[in-house]
């Protein structure tokens, strides 16, 4: 599809999407970061009033890439939830929703630091759904993770940061949220429509991707 | 007793040496008949006691205790004095009467003592007064009321506390329909209009001027050469030993500036060069602790402070006596407001009020010259009074289902008795009888925004959370998150936006309070600071500040320009200026009524264009969108918009091409608002409005007093809450008045669209010019708080910009 950038980390080739997920050829998977479901819930019941219409949207975001790439499997890398559902929630029952109609689609979450429960503890609707990992996940020679640690003999993928970057020049200025590759990790920008984000300020040697409205563009100072 | 009558009131003010102003006379005379109005004069003394003394001498007799009379004060820090010089007119008169205060500041025992024993005057707020009318007693409390004076009227008229105001006391009419009610109110163009709105039909107001205008010097501190003085700055502090020696010579002065920053700054440098000065010397400002504030007000009463150095903070209140001087650093801004400024010196009587202007600027020279001409022909600004806030109107109804409840063709009729919601439709009072029920179509899933239920017709809320957190937002005074800063050894300092400290790192110094302090640590919405040795240091940036300069003050200015150029004998500044005027004809040409200037030049940040409408900086910034929307949408191109009051520049990497009707083209008054409105949906203006529409409304709730973080975090993210409601409900009616608020408030439409109109007569002219002319270096220096305007797509203009990143890059 037009608009997205391939790299290659660690001999593997990943392409980074617009839509702030990475597409993985080699195993057909898709990984997005920080899509923290349930923050429209979360915010109301301190009194913000946020339509729920959020969850419907990414999910619509997700059906396209998963048909476009023929993807098998969806791996979130942190993050999935904003926080644990209360049983009044009805986002677990429109998440339980959207995975049956992705009935063949392999469905996987590294845990972060909003996910705080453990697999046992997920709602009766998306128990045995969810292959839930409750710290890092190897795959091969890349490490799948919420937060960015470097390790030792690996090459890490992660979230948690909510990454965006900062342009401006004499005339113009613009803030988006990017794809940061660093010597030992990278970060994902967060998937989901109703997150926040960072300014991060790129190092040398770092690569940085930014995401617009239909395409991913490198910033990376040569 | 027997009533007071006119007698007691003569033999009372001749014990006392005072004269009976025939406009006190008349205030009373016509408040014995029943009648309403608006007491209006440029300063100062008599009005209290001209609407005071009508009700007083009415009823003043009556002994049982119950409210009858409401006095509202803009500012509750007034409303301690306030209530003094009630009393001395109640006890003088011998009067039984009791004087009550309501504001933020009152106490529970003290609230529950005046529910036992109502005092018969209450002194409150609007924002109190509101909180009145939220108790289901409201009928009870208000069954006796007879007057209702609302002093300082013209700070409200105008904005949604007036807004809100007007509202209640609709509902006070509803219960009280004979009820008097009086505004007290500095000169202003439009009384008529802020008469009208204080007391609409079926009232019909007396009209009634105060005494005659004292007299008021303008006078400006100038630089001894124009070469030692910046072309643009916002500061002044090359003034500094003149204004030391000034201060020297008056037994007490205050000294005014535009912004809290400046306030800071301003203190700063005078303590630097006289260290003698300290304690002698204070600072006021809004963000300051109360308790601070009160005892600096005390200090000024008292004579024992030299100079405070303030802000609109000490614009209004009751007079201090001792103060004989009066200075203003930078813009007048407007002439009802210099005036008001100047006021507040010289009170003995038949003295001369004073003011002492300090430019911090060479252009600024003009604005004062021209204040002072706009005075002496007496024009004006106008206060124009809000329509149809429908933030605040949502507020209010669920404050009087609250309350009493209602039915909902009766308070239609009632808020339709307004002004503000006079134009209301029947489709709209659906839409919020929707929303305050169910929360309106996006929200309909929530309990909690099912606020108010009805029954049997009468619409009520019942849940006791809900009614407390409503109680608690209560009010339309908005400002980002204030972060209380502390000292660490205890002791508070004040509060700051949370914007600012958001910025800083541990031991970062900056100017809080005209200390210079370094922060420690930032803990439960608290910043804890110590003392710092001197160094590089910030100021804290508030919000405000952003007044643009007057219609009046505008044309004056214009006006002056216009003679220098026909060489009529000039004022002072402009004769120091005329140098600088000089080079501007020589290397382009003056800014005047009769043509529009419009200067080219290209410099290394590329192609920059100004134009000089004079239509204040507002009105400049909806002009600069409009046109560089306009030409984005002929042809791509990316633009940087700067905006200041004389005018605006747009600046493009590409030259552009274009010539007189070309510009006519783009600054065609026709479809302003259509496309001011696609322009504006572009930016991010109407996100940033939205916030505090959303918080008055009851949308978002701003949290427990010292709820912490989670609080903060839910602000700051009401830029995403407004792109979800744009996403799922468009029609949401608090989105359509968050653009509206842009295009009329933030973007002075009216003024847009006169200066069009304007426009569309003159002739153009336009110059290319070497090097920044003196008009045009001002803009260039305000270029930091630039927005952008593009139609290039977001793929081009990041290349362009990584490019420049690389390029920049590669020369270092």
């Amino acid at each position: 599809m037009s608009g997205a950038l391939e790299v290659c980390i660690a001999d593997e080739a990943l392409l980074l999407l617009p839509e702030r997920a990475i597409f993985w050829p080699a195993r057909g998977a898709l990984l997005i970061a920080d899509w923290h479901i349930g923050k429209a819930a979360v915010f109301g019941r301190r009194g913000l009033a946020i339509p729920e219409g959020d969850l419907q949207h990414d999910m619509q975001r997700l059906d396209r890439l998963l048909s476009i790439y023929a993807a098998e499997e969806l791996i979130v890398l942190g993050d999935l939830m904003h926080a644990p559902p209360l049983a009044t929630d009805h986002w677990p029952q429109g998440l339980a929703n959207w995975l049956a109609k992705h009935a063949q689609l392999s469905f996987s979450v590294v845990a972060g630091n909003h996910d705080r429960i453990s697999a046992e503890q997920l709602p009766a609707a998306l128990a045995g759904r969810i292959d839930w990992y409750p710290a890092d996940r190897r795959v091969g020679a890349i490490v799948l993770a919420h937060e960015p640690e470097p390790l030792a003999d690996s090459y890490v993928l992660a979230g948690h940061l909510h990454p965006t970057l900062r342009l401006t020049s004499g005339v113009d200025r613009v803030r988006s949220p990017v794809f940061w590759f660093r010597q030992d990790y990278a970060v994902l920008p967060a998937f989901g429509s109703f997150t926040g984000g960072h300014n991060i300020r790129p190092g040398r040697g770092d690569r940085v991707f930014m995401t617009g409205p239909d395409s991913v563009v490198e910033i990376t100072p040569r | 007793m027997t009533s007071i009558t006119r007698d007691d009131v003569d033999r009372w003010f001749a014990g006392n040496g005072w004269q009976v102003f025939d406009f006190q006379a008349a205030v009373w005379d016509a408040c014995q008949e029943g009648q309403s109005g608006l007491l209006h004069s440029p300063t100062g003394s008599g009005k209290t006691l001209a609407a005071w003394l009508g009700p007083l001498m009415r009823l003043g007799h009556e002994a049982d205790s119950a409210l009858r009379v409401l006095w509202i004060t803009p500012l509750r820090a007034l409303a301690n004095d306030t209530a003094k010089n009630l009393q001395q007119a109640i006890d003088a008169l011998g009067s039984p009467w009791q004087v009550g205060l309501r504001t933020g500041d009152t106490s529970t025992s003290e609230r529950a003592r005046q529910k036992k024993q109502p005092p018969q005057v209450l002194i409150t707020t609007p924002e109190s007064l509101s909180l009145l009318l939220s108790y289901a007693d409201a009928a009870k409390t208000f069954r006796r009321l007879d007057a209702v004076i609302v002093d300082e009227w013209h700070e409200l008229l105008g904005n949604k506390r007036g807004v809100q105001l007007e509202l209640c006391l609709a509902r006070l009419r509803s219960l009280r329909p004979s009820l008097v009610t009086w505004g007290l109110s500095a000169t202003l163009a439009n009384l008529e209009q802020a008469a009208q709105v204080l007391c609409p039909p079926p009232l019909e107001p007396v009209l009634i001027r105060g005494e005659s205008p004292k007299a008021v010097d303008v006078l400006s501190i100038m630089p001894e050469t124009l070469e030692q003085f910046p072309w643009s700055g916002r500061l002044g502090i090359g003034l500094l030993e003149p204004v030391i020696e000034q201060i020297e010579q008056a037994r007490s002065t205050l000294v005014f500036t535009n912004t809290r920053s400046q306030s800071e700054l301003w203190f700063e440098a005078l303590l630097g060069a006289r260290p003698d000065w300290i304690g002698r010397i204070a600072l006021h400002h809004g963000s300051i602790d109360r308790k601070l504030r009160q005892r600096i007000e005390q200090g000024l009463r008292d004579g024992d402070l030299l100079a405070v150095v303030c802000t609109s903070s000490l614009d209004l209140g009751v007079d201090f006596a001792p103060v004989d001087q009066v200075m203003q650093i930078g813009s007048p801004k407007g002439v009802a407001r210099l005036m008001q400024r100047a006021g507040r010196s010289g009170h003995q009587p038949d003295a001369v009020s004073r003011i002492l202007c300090v430019p911090t600027y060479a252009l600024e020279l003009i604005e004062i010259a021209a204040a002072r001409s706009a005075w002496q022909a007496r024009q004006i600004e106008a206060r124009v009074a809000l329509r149809l806030c429908l933030d605040v109107l949502s507020q209010h109804l669920v404050t009087i289902a609250l309350g009493s409840g209602f039915t909902a063709d009766a308070m239609l009729d009632e808020v339709r008795q307004t002004y503000a919601s006079g134009k209301l439709f029947e489709t709209h009072w659906g839409w919020w009888i929707d929303f305050i029920t169910r929360g309106g179509q996006a929200l309909a899933g929530y309990p909690q925004f099912q606020r108010v239920v009805e029954t049997n017709g009468v619409y009520r809320m019942t849940d006791r959370r809900l009614s407390r957190q409503h109680r608690m937002s209560v009010g339309t005074i908005t400002s980002d998150t204030a972060m209380r800063v502390k000292w660490m050894t205890g002791g508070t300092l004040g509060t700051i936006e949370e914007s600012f400290v958001s910025r800083l790192k541990t031991g970062d110094r900056f100017l809080f309070a005209g200390r210079l302090v370094a922060l420690v640590q930032i803990r439960d919405m608290t910043a804890y600071v110590k003392r710092a040795k001197p160094g590089k240091k910030t100021v804290p940036r508030w919000q405000g500040g952003r007044m643009p300069l007057s219609n009046e003050l505008s044309h004056s200015m214009l006006a002056l320009l216009q003679s220098f150029r026909c060489g009529d004998p000039m004022p002072d500044e402009l004769a120091l200026l005329a140098p600088l005027l000089n080079y501007q004809q020589q290397v382009s040409c003056l800014p005047s009524e009769t043509l529009l200037l419009i200067e080219r030049c290209k410099s290394r940040e590329g192609h920059s264009i100004f134009v000089f409408p004079f239509a204040g900086r507002l009105a400049h910034e909806g002009l600069a969108t409009l046109i560089a929307y306009r030409i984005s949408r002929e042809i791509k191109i990316t633009f940087t918009l700067s905006v200041n009051d004389y005018g605006f520049e747009l600046l493009s990497r590409e030259a552009l091409e274009f010539d007189e009707s070309t510009f006519r083209r783009w600054s065609d008054p026709d479809n302003l608002l259509d496309d001011l409105f696609a322009a504006i949906n572009v930016g991010e203006a109407a996100k940033r409005q939205f916030r505090d529409i959303a918080r008055i409304a009851g949308l978002v709730f701003s949290g427990y007093p010292g709820s912490g973080k989670s609080t903060r975090q839910i602000q700051a993210s009401s830029g995403l809450i407004f792109d979800v409601l744009t996403r799922y409900d468009d029609q949401n009616l608090l989105l359509d008045q968050s653009r509206r608020e842009v295009l009329d408030a933030q973007m002075e439409t009216r003024r847009m669209q006169d200066a069009m109109s304007r426009i569309a007569t003159l002739p153009i002219r336009i110059v290319t010019t070497e090097r920044l002319s003196p008009f045009a270096f001002p803009l260039w220096a305000e270029r930091l708080q630039s927005q952008i305007m593009s139609s290039e797509t977001w793929r081009e203009r990041v290349a362009k910009m990584a490019d420049t990143l690389n390029r920049r890059a590669a020369a270092s």
